[in-house]
């Protein structure tokens, strides 16, 4: 940056600051300030949710001419900036975690329905995947089902207390529900990061673990011969959100290929005649007492950002799915949603 | 007897309070050191102190407690002002700025021991341009978001 | 072969060669860490394209890194958690006027570290990387048990080292056990009104810079800030006494703790800072002469310099090999590829050949880079002791804050953390506990919980720990050789004490 330009930044960075003294006197016409600060409930800034967040915050503040910024505090810390600021400066977004953790009992979550608003969803992340050692006997999910209906014990390494865990609490679900009072030798083995899921199926801690197409879908390209290689057996994501993905779909396994594991090809029952499936979905979190014309402001601002059909693209590149939906619906939707998978989880304890 | 030691060494951690199961091990380990120290360390130092041997750390020394804590208050006022301050102007690091300048220039005044006229000055400046520099290049160019 | 050629253009090297400037910047300042570089210039890599992007992110990795031994000799503030043992040797040297000296020293030993890691990188990634699956829970639960027995070792009373240790284990404890790493998520060891607070406990960097930073000005501050320079009796002019005949006899050092830096980095979740306490443990363990070591003994900050920049090979392989990040930084780097669309994963290497020849490049580069920058701009860092105190600690108090406040992106309790352990640093100095042992406990700590816990968890008896694999023997064999020379090492010591006594 030349000299000159510094100080011209400099100028005007103290003009902003003269500014911000005028106009906190005034009150505020209920629009998003020119400062907004977008916390995920991650705290990575390498992971989906900040991926997916930075394109939603991009495409605002392009929009909307303003400033706005990505911070990876993680849940428990992005709460709590949440619900500190009516104002509008912090706003959230996280994805099903922040329910699910609810439902699981995990300290730390509180009921986001109640406490919060629900902003529109943004996008979904199609990844979800269960995976087994390619040498596996269970060819398929059903034969892992039937296997354990059979007395067999089965251990799937998860992260304990949400989207991890969804899955793993619907298999239990469709095995009590077919193979009755034999669910239990479906067997969590609780761990952390993708790193140790894998090292517990290489170590054959595990038989199956939790995974995603993004993550681990080289290692399903491995020889069989290799103590790493893997196989899908089933992704968690609904057929309709696997088929709008890039038909070329992920490194070498196509979209065609994906879906092979994906309902109905895959059945998890969940006694109500329907399958089990789950998306990773996107969404903004308020403040409650944040003034509804941002929130209109914000709907706004992502329905005509969608309209122009470039951020679909962007996200797209990125296999996320792009699932606009504003505020009203998305509030209406995810609460159905929970409502689903808290059945589930009130089933197997 | 093989049977008699698997049975020692085996253990089961009950995942809904397996929280609790290594900070209980520390607190035994943290219980037994804690004694020997008293036994070996602090028992012969305090009979040292009742002979006049040794004086007591913080109390039984010298210590220059304007600057002391002044220091103290100074990084408490300023910690606490920042975040104020910034929330007047959220996510702008103004609060970071506007504060610093003011407590590196006291603090500057607090640590000098003769106040001539230039180092006053060399501290103005320094408070001036230190802040605004830090704030410029992290808030500004590398948008780190500051208080 | 010339494909790849054509790729590396001037604006590669010299994106390559600012990400090492930036970096080091990044790095010398308390607080500011390598990750802290490579996240806030990760958004620029989408404009700049893949390759470009490379360059710079692997120039500000290999620099952030670099940089933190500045603070680390100079005022006994360790910029990155991984320089914290370049502080036990450089800080001592600095005070008796060779800082100069001992940052030379760091820079050779750095450039050396990096190399020798690269080298590896390049040759053996994915062979390694199959070795380094075989380290499950217990093996890593072992690694970081060798790491904590340096504590015995550079303790000056070992019985005060070590419970000043426990206390630090004790402190890392606070807050969740978390989710993240397979526990339960609940909060321990804290009052219900301290949760908002302390919810995922104390943070490694606000502490670390708390305890040597602040507590130091708070010791200065009670003796009056004496003297306006933060040292006296400087020896500058000629190299500041560098010559590299220092190196004689350091090559098994600089080779070993290099492996060491590698090794630890390739492992995912064992952290980077054990790798230069590792590496200091076994120098102050296998060498000769290691008595000096924690006085200001050079060979110290070859040990921790050349094992922490040897990190940075030692992180790619796993990310590279298995699409696994082997530290903080390169987690972040996960988000380059992914911007770009590119997997990495066990086929990362075969499928992207061309992108795995830049990457080694920029990598080889940057070291080459950060060795001249900074060997030849020291003589100018180190004169930052000639700037008065009373201008130095509030920009250290200031850029303090700074750092703590972004190192998890913006929280206000971080910086409260800095104060909170300023002034433990300071009591327990003067009530005579140990610092380096304690913060050694805090760093490690955690790590140690979970993988002792979930061992336990899996296998249901403690004699997993014995019988779980060769390697588990082995490690087994260094820790029994560590506690035995550091307990002669204390019996010596106090046997000489009492000689001079008598």
């Amino acid at each position: 940056m030349s000299m000159p330009s510094i100080i011209k930044t400099l100028g005007t960075s103290v003009m902003v600051a003269g500014m911000a003294f005028g106009s906190s006197a005034v009150a505020a016409d209920a629009q998003l300030p020119g400062n907004v600060r977008v916390v995920i409930g991650s705290t990575s800034t390498g992971g989906d949710t900040y991926q997916n967040s930075s394109i939603v915050a991009d495409g605002l503040a392009e929009h909307l001419d303003i400033n706005m910024k990505v911070d990876a505090v993680g849940a428990s810390s992005a709460f709590r900036f949440l619900d500190r600021d009516p104002r509008g400066n912090t706003l959230m977004i996280f994805h099903d975690q922040s329910y699910l953790g609810h439902l699981y009992g995990v300290q730390g979550y509180d009921d986001i329905f109640e406490k919060y608003t629900i902003g529109p969803t943004v996008a979904i992340n199609p990844g979800n995947a269960y995976l087994v050692p390619k040498d596996s006997p269970y060819q398929t999910l059903n034969d892992v089902i039937e296997a354990v209906g059979n007395g067999e014990e089965v251990r799937v390494a998860i992260q304990p207390g949400g989207v991890s865990e969804i899955g793993f609490s619907a298999l239990k679900n469709a095995i009590s529900i077919e193979h009755p009072g034999m669910e239990d030798n479906l067997v969590a083995v609780n761990t952390g990061s993708q790193a140790d899921k894998n090292q517990q199926l290489f170590n054959d801690q595990a038989d199956m673990i939790n995974g995603t197409v993004q993550a681990n879908e080289q290692y399903t390209r491995l020889p069989e011969d290799d103590q790493k290689a893997m196989r899908f057996l089933w992704l968690t994501a609904r057929q309709g959100t696997i088929e709008q993905a890039p038909e070329d779909g992920l490194g070498q396994t196509s979209r065609e290929q994906l879906l092979q594991y994906v309902a109905p090809n895959v059945s998890v029952p969940m006694g109500n005649g329907d399958d089990f499936t789950f998306d990773k979905e996107f969404f903004f979190l308020y403040n409650k007492d944040m003034d509804q014309a941002i929130v209109d402001q914000i709907d706004q601002a992502l329905t005509e950002i969608y309209d122009e059909g470039e951020i679909q693209q962007t996200q797209k590149t990125s296999f996320f799915i792009p699932n606009f939906k504003p505020s009203d619906e998305a509030a209406e939707y995810l609460e159905t949603k929970m409502s689903v998978y808290e059945d589930i989880i009130t089933n197997i304890q | 007897m093989e049977s008699g030691l698997s049975s020692l060494l085996s253990v089961s951690i009950d995942f809904e309070t397996s929280h609790l199961f290594f900070p209980h091990i520390i607190h035994w380990v943290l219980g037994v050191l804690f004694a020997l120290v008293l036994v070996f360390n602090v028992v012969p130092f305090l009979a040292a102190v009742r002979r006049g041997e040794r004086s007591l750390p913080i109390l039984g020394e010298s210590m220059d407690k304007f600057r002391f804590f002044g220091t103290l208050v100074l990084i408490v006022a300023y910690f606490q002002t920042m975040s104020m301050v910034g929330n007047f102007f959220p996510y702008t690091g103004y609060g970071f700025l506007f504060v610093s300048m003011v407590f590196l220039f006291l603090m500057s005044l607090m640590y000098m021991h003769t106040r001539t006229r230039r180092k006053v000055l060399t501290a103005a400046i320094n408070a001036l341009v230190a802040p605004t520099l830090a704030w410029f290049i992290l808030a500004r160019l590398f948008q780190i978001t500051l208080p | 072969m010339l494909d790849i050629l054509s790729l590396l253009d001037i604006t590669f090297f010299l994106l390559a060669a600012l990400g090492a400037l930036v970096g080091i910047i990044f790095g010398a300042i308390p607080g500011m860490t390598a990750t802290m570089a490579v996240a806030v210039c990760l958004p620029l890599t989408y404009a700049l394209g893949l390759n470009h992007g490379l360059a710079l992110l692997l120039g500000l990795y290999v620099g952030g890194i670099s940089g933190g031994m500045v603070p680390a000799v100079l005022l006994n503030i360790p910029g990155t958690p991984s320089s914290i043992t370049t502080t036990f040797d450089g800080f001592p040297m600095a005070q008796k006027g060779e800082g100069e000296r001992a940052l030379r020293v760091c820079v050779v030993a750095s450039v050396i570290g990096g190399l020798i890691s690269a080298i590896v990188l390049f040759l053996f990634a994915p062979l390694l990387a199959e070795f380094s699956i075989k380290f499950s829970y217990v093996e890593k639960f072992l690694i970081i048990l060798l790491a904590l027995t340096v504590i015995a070792s550079m303790s000056r009373n070992m019985l005060v080292g070590i419970f000043s240790g426990v206390i630090g284990i004790w402190l890392s404890l606070i807050g969740t056990y978390s989710i993240s790493d397979g526990g339960n998520g609940k909060t321990r060891l804290m009052f219900d009104f301290l949760e908002p607070y302390l919810f995922e406990g104390f943070s490694l960097l606000p502490v670390l810079i708390g305890i040597f930073g602040i507590a130091t000005i708070l010791l200065e501050a009670e003796e009056g800030i004496k003297s306006g320079l933060a040292s006296q009796n400087i020896k500058f002019g000629k190299g500041g006494g560098f010559s590299f005949g220092i190196f004689r006899g350091r090559l098994t050092n600089l080779v070993r703790s290099s492996f060491i830096g590698t090794f630890v980095g390739m492992l995912p979740g064992v952290g980077g800072s054990a790798a230069s306490v590792l590496a200091y443990t076994q120098e102050k363990n296998l060498s000769r002469d290691s008595s000096e070591m924690g006085k200001g003994a050079p060979q110290g900050l070859m040990a921790s310099e050349s094992a922490n920049n040897a990190l940075t090979g030692g992180a790619l392989i796993p990310l590279l090999s298995l699409g696994i990040p082997g530290d903080s930084t390169t987690a972040v780097l996960i988000g380059a590829f992914t911007l770009q669309g590119i997997q990495v994963g066990p086929l990362f290497i075969p499928e992207n050949a061309d992108t795995w020849y830049v990457m080694m490049t920029a990598l080889v580069f940057a070291n080459i880079v950060m060795f001249f920058l900074m060997f030849y701009a020291i003589k100018h860092i180190a004169k930052v002791v000639l700037v008065p105190k009373y201008i130095l600690y509030p920009i250290i108090v200031m850029m303090c804050v700074v750092g703590a406040y972004a190192i998890n992106y913006g929280i206000m309790f971080d910086v409260w953390t800095l104060l909170i352990f300023g002034v433990l640093g300071y009591l327990i100095q003067k009530v005579g506990l140990e610092v380096a042992p304690l913060i050694i406990g805090f760093i490690l700590g955690g790590q140690a919980e979970v993988y002792f816990v979930k061992s336990l968890e899996s296998a249901g008896s403690y004699g997993i720990f014995f019988t779980k694999s060769p390697i588990a023997l082995v490690l087994w064999g260094l820790i029994a050789a560590s506690v035995i020379f550091s307990v002669v090492m204390g019996l010596k010591s106090q046997a000489k004490r009492q000689v001079e006594a008598s």
